[in-house]
């Protein structure tokens, strides 16, 4: 097995992808795909930290159930933003953030 | 290095390859297919890890639910139709955000000492063990998150239902 530091580098990495395709992406479903890579990446690290850290901690793995939890939420969120963005298309002709401004003064 | 290093390395380097994907695509549809690539291969990050039921479900939530919902959404969106910029105009302040937390994270992992059991002690962890928890200690926010996902299906059709005299 990989040692634990390079698990994190590497979910470091994709979460560090994750943020600069929210920020830069105009298209808000690409953006939703980004916000996922962010989330995979917090949940290597909780994979990591329950499988190295199993025996330092009397044997519980609560990272796992985290991610389990991460997985599930993801896909409810996904179903919500992804119906908000039809709907916005829908009224507003376009699926770009910068475009959407009803609520800017 | 053992085999298993060298299957972990490889997969990694997929997905941040993939990850890449993800944001650098011209085409929006490419950017999905690269998703389904990233996510599969988080998915075999979890196998090295030894965890192969979140394996298993991250491949049939994620790589079948959610990017057939991210597909569907393009498709209704017409997001291939019309040729735009694809980027906003911060693009040099994005990438340097991203960086710096990219070298603080790497800094901070480096600078600090787990305490953790040596990688080559570590038993793999059996799809039972998960289950008895999950059902036992972990029963009552497994019920919520279900109902959860209920409400939030719901709210989905909800959202996407057209409106009264709208065709």
């Amino acid at each position: 097995m990989p040692p634990l530091e390079h698990v994190l580098v590497i979910s470091a990495i994709l979460f560090s992808i994750g943020v600069y395709g929210v920020l830069t992406r105009r298209n808000a479903v690409n953006i939703l795909m980004s916000v996922e890579l962010m989330l995979n990446a917090v949940s290597i690290n909780m994979v990591a930290f329950a499988i190295y850290g199993r025996v330092a901690f009397d044997n519980t793995f609560t990272g796992i159930i985290f991610a389990f939890f991460i997985v599930v939420v993801a896909a409810a969120e996904v179903a919500l933003a992804l119906g908000i963005v039809v709907r916005l298309f829908r009224n507003r002709a376009t699926a770009n953030v910068d475009e959407v401004n009803l609520l800017k003064w | 290095m053992s085999a298993t290093e060298i299957v972990f390395y490889c997969i990694a380097f997929f997905m941040i390859a993939s990850g890449l994907g993800v944001v650098l695509a011209r085409n929006i549809v490419h950017s999905a297919l690269a998703l389904i690539l990233a996510l599969g291969a988080v998915a075999g990050v979890y196998v090295i890890l030894t965890v192969e039921f979140l394996a298993l479900t991250q491949l049939v939530v994620y790589g079948a639910a959610v990017i057939m919902l991210v597909l569907f959404a393009l498709m209704l969106t017409r997001a291939r139709e019309r040729p735009q910029a694809l980027f906003g105009k911060n693009r040099p302040i994005a990438f340097v955000i991203a960086a710096g937390l990219l070298t603080a994270f790497i800094a901070g992992i480096v600078a600090s000492e787990w305490a953790t059991t040596n990688p080559d002690d570590i038993e793999p962890l059996p799809f039972q063990e998960i289950g008895d928890v999950l059902f036992s200690a972990w029963a009552v926010p497994f019920e919520v998150i279900s109902v959860v996902l209920v409400i939030a299906m719901a709210g989905a059709i909800l959202l996407s239902q057209p409106d009264q005299g709208e065709q």
